[in-house]
């Protein structure tokens, strides 16, 4: 029998053996491996990741040698977890998706971003953009992201249709907001469609309306530690979310659902308005490609701020500055801006900020109508996840739903985001 | 066993101790030095004393997340051991043909929990969920709910999944367990003329008093380690009702880097699992086994 | 339809016990039937669930959302190799084959050679390494996942398999050691003494006596070690980010919030990952029944 014994444990030790050489290989692969080009992003929806994987494609083409690997996460997981792990792993991308603000000044001084000023100005990337883009991209001196989209991260999409149907306008006002969600409610339809599990969705709608009652300042500065949130403004500003609640504008679902299931409201006709960004119209071309909708800006809040501000951010992409291909890495941006993938974004929904993107002709009128909101606004308001400190954004945010549930009162709510603070 | 004074023995050792001292222990020794920190994970660190266990003391949404862990593992004790240990009788009553049955039972032991969490976040889901529609078919839509997004019913919720997945996995030990009580002693009692649930009563739970304590530990320790269900479902949500101190800890450490301050959490739920871990084997210990020879 | 299949089965393979014939024989039998209808119902509580999945993945949105109990007007596959593919639920598979298989193998062989030690020799130091893996018994994940998240950040191991490989075997080790010493602790002394007088050194006697003496030890062990390490998730999330290198529990979840909105390709997914493990169980119950019991009661 110990022939039989030994063979068995041979065959253990080779097994192990193997599967070990194995999964080293597949392991090291990555790392070792200096001709690939790693971009990582949120997963931007279906339309627009078949335009990334072409211009991969058309990337490896004219570089036999470079292997693009696209990385599309989920969303919040990359927003919060997701970027931090990569940009420290072992396979750093070299290319990443971020926002302007204080997240993109964060990666600077952690020293994740490349300075790509030479390559904007006399490089690869030059005559791209109208210059004045980059000085809200710029961090001590040296410009440090191109950008792909100006999103305005929350307007109040509606269903023309049912508006039609039961005779309605959209929203200009707070009290005609009231108003139509009773209206909308009488008919038995969900006035506001919002997924708000991971409490950014309807988050970033009501810290506008936060925003245009306690105004842009107040609300920067609370925002960014320098005050108290405690103050009767907020305490006000809250008490129209409160009244939201009383007058069931929202569905009753909207913290228990995130916000891909908050969009199927409204794309199947079960709620008349939504409020979310401006991808809305991107991902409506796949999941609802029949719907007629249309936006109208926050309506009109009776308050201290600008009413005609809009919620927005610039977004784009960074070089890692850890990266050994920068300069690949800045020749991708320039294909990822050429003229031809400009408009194949274009026809995805997404309009790149490229002086090109003007003169394409089949913008969406919705897409192009939000864009030029963007640009002619008059205050823009940065959201509190992209701009400011992300648990300082979460512990309003983290109020706001508590108060649109209907399971705080303003005053409580707001004396416990300083709590939560210390 | 030879006392041995080579290096043999600790040749077979180093190995296992090695990967376990290195993925486990040293992690273990970090984890306590970074609780006297603040550190946001690659920048500098700046020693900061107790002030964390301080912050932990006095933050609400940690000891929230403590009561709410406690009231999960309570349901979770009844849906899981108490009704496990029911199915079990029930199946004991009979051992022959229930074989179905407990592959039944047993199957989503076998599931991901994150499976788990997806199917029944649909169940739960109040559009086209299950439970809702089974109530419309009764006649019962008063009863019909946003499940998870109500903080009255969001924790039981998912404690419901959690006693679906597990109640099946403490019937079979159970099972067990009942398979090792004597034959003799169930057949005096039914001669002394004892029904089944007097046998289930007082003969049988008494005798596999053991497996039920273990079952209790790993109930009440795992339950603290509970996260999947809890992350898939709802992240925390509705309004912090399902916030339990792991997905309190991985919020501070991954996504608000406060790795100083998670860390000191982390401590505190080690030193409570542990010690309940030692008080219930101690427990264990001085009621010397009866049954099981 | 899966219930139907394994009783069937099971029915079969039970033959001898005369169940059917039983049936008829005495006057107590009613409430043998109302026993059994009762565990039946029971039965189908529990699994429904799973069967409202697998119908569900036959329909289309607005089936599901029209008629969730009816049964599937047609049953296509279609959208299952759609899932498959677009799911990349095959490449999740490999990678959990491998995670699991190179963690298993590990957890077996280190253990066996830790609880050999342990079990066959005194040695400075022996109570102390198995107080350790003692404690590691008790130790919660949550007692060293934020140091081990960064160290292995700062080892760049994140992002490799290695990121799992290690933490499951690790984590596994404990328990495996500890019941495969109470294994070879049953051992006579005298079949180790016998060899070691034939002139066997101790690997040999390791590998030639020991590891097929453990061999139901080891098969416990790897059952046990292989369902954790399969359906782990919290160090799956947090180590890796690379979509080629995910497991299926994290790639699943991927899957999800990627497709959250067609829910008969999600239902097909879950489906997928789903029914192997069922048949797997409804082939290995037994083994697999027995080591869990032996894993979580010893």
């Amino acid at each position: 029998m110990p022939v039989t014994r030994k063979k068995t444990l041979a065959a253990v030790a080779a097994l192990s053996a193997t599967a070990l050489i194995l999964t080293g290989c597949s392991a090291d692969g990555g790392s070792s491996d200096d001709n690939v080009l790693r971009i990582a992003m949120g997963s931007p929806g279906e339309a627009q990741i078949r335009v990334w994987d072409d211009v991969a494609a058309q990337y490896e083409a004219a570089n036999p040698d470079v292997t693009v690997e696209m990385n599309y996460q989920d969303d919040d997981l990359y927003q919060t977890i997701g970027l931090p792990n990569l940009l420290n792993g072992r396979n750093a991308p070299d290319i990443y998706f971020e926002w302007a603000g204080a997240r993109l000044e964060q990666r600077a001084a952690d020293g994740f971003a490349a300075d790509l000023t030479e390559a904007v100005t006399s490089g690869p990337i030059a005559g791209l953009f109208d210059d004045e883009v980059f000085t809200s991209l710029t961090v001590d001196g040296a410009v440090v992201m191109v950008p792909h989209s100006a999103d305005v991260t929350n307007v109040l999409w509606y269903n023309e249709d049912i508006f039609a149907d039961a005779g309605l306008t959209p929203p200009t006002t707070w009290a005609e907001l009231l108003d139509t969600c009773d209206a909308l409610n009488a008919e038995g339809i969900i006035p506001i469609a919002s997924g708000n599990k991971d409490l950014w969705a309807a988050g970033n709608w009501l810290a506008h309306l936060t925003s245009r009652v306690v105004g842009e300042e107040a609300y920067s500065s609370a925002l960014a530690g320098d005050t108290d949130f405690n103050t009767p403004e907020w305490i006000e500003a809250f008490g129209y979310v409160e009244e939201l609640a009383d007058h069931n504008c929202v569905n009753e679902s909207v913290n228990a659902v995130d916000d891909n299931e908050g969009a199927q409201l409204f794309f199947q006709g079960k709620a008349a308005m939504h409020a979310i960004g401006s991808w809305l119209v991107s991902w409506a071309i796949d999941e609802a490609p029949d719907l007629n909708f249309d936006y109208v800006n926050l309506p009109a809040m009776p308050g201290e701020g600008n009413q005609e501000s809009v919620i927005g951010v610039v977004t784009g992409y960074v070089v890692n500055a850890k990266s050994t291909k920068q300069d690949e890495a800045a020749e991708f941006l320039a294909l990822l801006n050429s003229d031809e993938n400009v408009q194949q974004f274009i026809g995805a929904e997404l309009t790149p900020m490229t002086l090109s993107a003007a003169s394409g002709e089949d913008i969406d009128s919705r897409t192009a109508s939000l864009t030029s909101l963007l640009e002619t606004a008059p205050a823009i308001v940065l959201p509190p996840d992209n701009g400011y400190d992300l648990e300082t954004a979460n512990a309003l945010y983290a109020a706001l739903a508590e108060v649109l549930g209907g399971q705080s009162s303003p005053a409580d709510a707001v004396a416990g985001i300083d709590q939560k603070l210390g | 066993m030879k006392p041995n004074r080579t290096v043999t023995p600790y040749l077979f050792l180093v190995p296992a101790m090695a990967v376990f001292g290195f993925a486990v222990l040293f992690p273990v020794i970090m984890t306590f030095a970074y609780s006297f920190t603040e550190w946001n994970g690659y920048g500098a660190m700046v020693f900061v004393g107790i002030d964390n266990y301080v912050k932990a003391a006095q933050d609400v949404l940690f000891r929230d997340s403590f009561v709410h862990v406690l009231i999960y593992i309570a349901i979770t004790i009844v849906l899981e051991v108490v009704v496990g240990l029911v199915l079990a009788g029930l199946v004991s009553v009979r051992r022959r043909g229930s074989l179905w049955f407990r592959v039944a039972i047993f199957t989503p032991v076998m599931l991901p929990m994150v499976v788990v969490a997806v199917l029944w976040a649909f169940v739960y889901n109040n559009d086209f969920g299950l439970l809702n529609a089974a109530l419309q078919t009764l006649g019962l839509e008063d009863l019909q709910r946003v499940w998870l997004g109500d903080t009255s019913t969001a924790l039981i919720a998912v404690s419901v999944v959690s006693g679906w997945v597990y109640a099946g996995f403490y019937m079979t030990i159970f099972y067990a367990a009942f398979n090792q009580v004597p034959t003799e002693v169930i057949e005096a009692a039914r001669l002394d003329g004892a029904g089944e649930w007097q046998l289930f009563r007082r003969i049988k739970v008494p005798m596999i008093r053991n497996a039920i304590t273990v079952a209790l530990l790993l109930c009440i320790t795992g339950g603290f380690q509970g996260f999947d269900l809890f992350y898939v479902m709802t992240n925390g949500g509705p309004y912090g009702a399902t916030e339990i101190p792991t997905t309190y800890l991985v919020k501070s450490v991954f996504t608000f880097q406060n790795v100083g301050y998670g860390s000191a959490m982390a401590v505190v739920l080690t030193v409570v699992v542990v010690g309940l871990g030692l008080i219930f084997t101690r427990v264990n210990r001085e009621k010397p086994e009866e049954v099981r020879s | 339809m899966s219930i139907d299949a394994s009783n069937k089965q099971f029915d079969s393979a039970r033959t001898h016990t005369a169940k059917h014939h039983a049936g008829r024989r005495t006057p107590l039998r009613i409430a043998d039937v109302l026993f059994t209808a009762a565990l039946i119902v029971i039965a189908v509580v529990f699994f429904f669930p799973m069967l409202w999945m697998v119908f569900s993945s036959f329909k289309t949105n607005s089936a599901i959302f029209a008629t969730p109990f009816a049964l599937p007007t047609e049953i296509d596959f279609g959208r299952w190799v759609e899932a498959f593919e677009v799911g990349h639920i095959g490449q999740y598979a490999l990678n959990s084959v491998i995670v699991t298989g190179a963690s298993v193998l590990a957890i077996l062989l280190l253990g066996a050679a830790a609880a050999f030690s342990f079990s066959r020799y005194r040695f400075r130091g022996r109570n102390l390494f198995m107080g350790l893996l003692a404690l590691g018994l008790l130790l919660p994940l949550q007692s060293y996942f934020i140091a081990q998240s960064t160290m292995f950040t700062q080892l760049a191991i994140t992002d490799t398999r290695w990121a799992l490989i290690i933490p499951y075997t690790a984590m596994g080790l404990p328990l495996a050691v500890y019941l495969l010493k109470v294994y070879l602790d049953a051992v006579p002394d005298e079949l180790f003494e016998a060899a070691r007088i034939d002139g066997a050194s101790d690997l040999r006697i390791f590998g030639s006596i020991a590891l097929p003496l453990l061999r139901p030890g080891l098969a416990t062990v790897a059952i046990f070690s292989a369902l954790s390490s399969w359906n782990e998730f919290l160090l799956a999330l947090l180590y890796i980010q690379d979509d080629a290198l995910k497991t299926i529990p994290t790639g699943l979840l991927a899957f999800s919030s990627r497709y959250v909105t067609d829910y008969g390709l999600l239902f097909s997914a879950l489906s997928i990952v789903t029914l192997p493990m069922i048949v797997i169980y409804i082939v290995f119950n037994k083994q697999i029944v027995e080591g869990i019991t032996a894993g979580s009661v010893k």
